[in-house]
């Protein structure tokens, strides 16, 4: 067989920002990790474990970032996350018994329930509780690359203002990703994609050896790259970038024009959570009573149109391989294309949120599938890669530095600094610059000094996600990003200033240490 | 219960920040400290005089405080504590004073800001090539201070052939493709 003429680097990015509320038996944003885990993760994970099982020879690359990771290994998660599934078998049970006498959804609730089922047998028996794990065996296999992403997701560019923020960042996720994976992360996603010129060195500085920019921040960087795209290059400090191709991303995001959005496809917006008798479904929404997504839904896309039609299962799955066939063709066109005008073959760099595949896009897991065992059976043209193969294959490429960017509406960092959020970096900017003090003040710390400053440190990280002021951006949820934010910055500021004075509240730090217990073994030093 | 960050630092300073390459967004905290030193340095000059932020283009340079390209106020409302500010061109350094400007014309200085580089908006007109080799490092950190290794670009041995020149012809035509689009959104 012929070298390939093109390479395929995908990259799914899993984040979901710390939520866990051990003070509220049920918590309605917790059910963001729980769909994401039944929707998304285990979906991923048997697709992944079924190509190695029947000798598919794929690649993936995929950020766990430090919060998830945390997230899925945190015992009351895990336990609400179990109650969460059974409350949803109960659901399908009893939804297997109403549709008796309707066919067309009997046989759609038949499918939830056998999903369901299958997700909790995966989750509890296969996968033990231990989703991680189940990653990390993927990529002690070379079929995976998980790489890191900042400790908790925040925007680097805007955090830049105080640069000690940006190293705690950085170093408190390559230290979380070696304490769970016992080796270093070869590269990062940066949070949002959002880069600005001289962040190689402090990611440089931590030993990643590459990361993503968004497209224009390679096509606009200086001096201009040869190959465009579709080749990384160095940044001065020797650091590799690679840059998200425009055309495949459009084929899967476009909510208009790209694969999700068939008719075919499962609708995602008519749920029995909503549809249904509001007595019958009152068990399953949240626990003020107000209605809410379940998860089992039984209409398609159908087009735009209130009078959606029932889904069918075997129709979308159709979709899914003419979808992957229609991606791979539009790969080897392009790569054929940028071929003879390059010395190495070009890459494409596909990366998205991997929400979108399971989550929003029901069928995307299945159109995943179908695309490496398509890739594998009949494509001489391109070949899956991860970054770390290519670098290893390439290790010579083109100095430039990219410009600054993101993957935000408009390129820029606009989306984390508008008039919604832009009150938040008075306090994130501040309470960095006061992390930073505290280190230096103490330099060495024990006992409960030590605890108190780790705790400080976690504060400062929590207030740090971005997911605050996106969601403050995009309108949806917004008491709840604001009430972190501004909790957290207390939190931060009551902790500094019992340092500071002597006077520290014990009862109250345990308090906040049961609930915001991320990062254990955090180092309060990596804000120096 | 919501418990609120402090009102204020107790810090008098001015930060800029980037929103895109044509706005900027500025905040600040001026304490009643230094609002006090600077009544008292004015004097009678603080009778209807205006707040403002003077910005300064500071690219490429060593501002030494008189030497920026081009220097222009904004005028701001003081108690607002933040404000945009619409840029015309991308891709320049800058700075700004915080201060009072008496009607006489002299300027009172409060804090001087951080300096900002606002990002590219089109593709570099730059195209000279510098090639790197570095090896990559496997399941471990690499030495943070391993050397770089400059190398020719790929192609610069080679004697130009036919294939050569019809390659290059390609390349102009791919110009477009590899070079050009605007950003895109998929977010927000």
């Amino acid at each position: 067989m012929n070298p390939a003429r093109g390479y395929l680097c995908l990259v799914l990015h899993c984040h979901l920002p710390y939520v866990r509320h051990p003070e509220h038996e049920t918590f309605l944003e917790e059910t963001w990790l729980y769909e994401a885990i039944s929707d998304t993760y285990i979906p991923l994970l048997r697709v992944m474990d079924g190509l190695l099982r029947d000798g598919i020879d794929f690649r993936l690359t995929m950020t766990l970032s430090p919060p998830l990771i945390s997230m899925l290994r945190d015992p009351l998660l895990i336990s609400r996350f179990e109650r969460h599934l059974n409350k949803l078998i109960e659901l399908a049970s009893k939804e297997t018994d109403r549709t008796r006498f309707q066919p067309e959804f009997h046989r759609l609730a038949e499918m939830y329930l056998e999903r369901f089922l299958q997700t909790r047998h995966a989750f509890t028996q296969e996968y033990r509780y231990d989703l991680v794990a189940a990653f990390e065996r993927l990529q002690e296999h070379g079929k995976l690359e998980i790489i890191t992403c900042g400790a908790t997701h925040g925007f680097l560019p805007l955090l830049n203002v105080v640069p000690s923020a940006v190293r705690g960042q950085l170093r408190t996720a390559v230290a979380h990703y070696e304490e769970t994976f016992r080796r270093p992360p070869h590269g990062i996603w940066l949070p949002e994609c959002g880069y600005f010129p001289g962040l190689d060195e402090a990611l440089r500085d931590v030993g990643l050896q590459f990361f993503f920019t968004e497209s224009h921040g390679l096509l606009y960087g200086e001096p201009r790259p040869r190959y465009g795209l579709h080749a990384p290059v160095f940044c001065p400090t020797g650091i590799a970038a690679f840059a998200r191709d425009m055309e495949s991303s459009k084929q899967v995001w476009s909510a208009e024009e790209g694969y999700p959005g068939d008719p075919a496809y499962r609708d995602y917006y008519r749920d029995v959570g909503w549809d249904l008798d509001y007595d019958y479904v009152r068990p399953y929404v949240q626990a003020t009573g107000q209605r809410m997504n379940t998860g089992i839904k039984y209409y398609r896309i159908t087009g735009k149109t209130d009078h959606k039609q029932v889904y069918d299962r075997a129709w979308a799955l159709e979709r899914t391989a003419d979808h992957a066939a229609n991606f791979i063709f539009n790969r080897e066109r392009q790569a054929e294309w940028l071929a003879p005008a390059m010395d190495r073959p070009p890459v494409v760099v596909a990366p998205y949120d991997a929400e979108l595949f399971g989550h929003w896009w029901f069928e995307g897991p299945e159109w995943l599938d179908q695309l490496f065992r398509k890739l594998h059976a009949s494509s001489h043209v391109v070949e899956p890669i991860t970054p770390a193969e290519y670098l290893e294959r390439h290790d010579v490429n083109q100095v430039c530095t990219p410009c600054g960017s993101s993957w935000g509406a408009s390129g820029y960092y606009e989306v984390w600094l508008n008039g919604s959020n832009d009150w938040i970096y008075r306090h994130l900017h501040n309470a960095s610059r006061r992390m930073e003090e505290l280190t230096s003040r103490f330099g060495q710390a024990d006992g409960v000094i030590l605890r108190a400053l780790t705790q400080a440190g976690r504060e400062l990280l929590l207030a740090q996600s971005s997911d605050w002021a996106f969601i403050m951006k995009t309108g949806t949820m917004v008491d709840y990003a604001v009430k972190r934010t501004k909790d957290h910055i207390h939190r931060f500021t009551r902790l500094y200033e019992q340092l500071l004075s002597g006077n520290l509240n014990f009862e109250w730090l345990k308090d906040i240490e049961d609930k915001d217990n991320i990062f254990p073994k955090l180092d309060y030093r990596n804000f120096s | 219960m919501m418990s609120n960050p402090p009102d204020y630092y107790g810090r008098t300073e001015t930060v800029l920040m980037v929103v895109h390459p044509f706005l900027l967004f500025a905040y600040w905290e001026v304490t009643p400290e230094s609002c006090r030193q600077a009544h008292e340095t004015m004097g009678p000059e603080i009778d209807g005089a205006r707040a403002i932020l003077r910005m300064y283009d500071i690219s490429l340079i060593h501002f030494d405080g008189t030497n920026a390209h081009q220097v222009f106020d904004i005028d701001i409302g003081l108690e607002a504590r933040g404000w945009y500010i619409p840029m015309w061109i991308a891709e320049k350094s800058y700075c700004a004073d915080l201060g009072f400007l008496a009607r006489t014309g002299r300027f009172h200085p409060i804090s001087r800001s951080n300096v900002i580089h606002t990002p590219r908006a089109t593709p570099s007109s730059r195209t000279d090539e510098q090639w790197m080799r570095v090896r990559f490092v496997r399941r471990r950190k690499p030495e943070s201070t391993r050397a770089l290794e400059y190398v020719n670009a790929p192609g610069s041995d080679r004697k130009p052939s036919a294939e050569a020149l019809q390659r290059e012809q390609r390349d102009a035509s791919m110009a477009e493709y590899l070079g050009g689009g605007l950003p895109t959104s998929i977010k927000g």
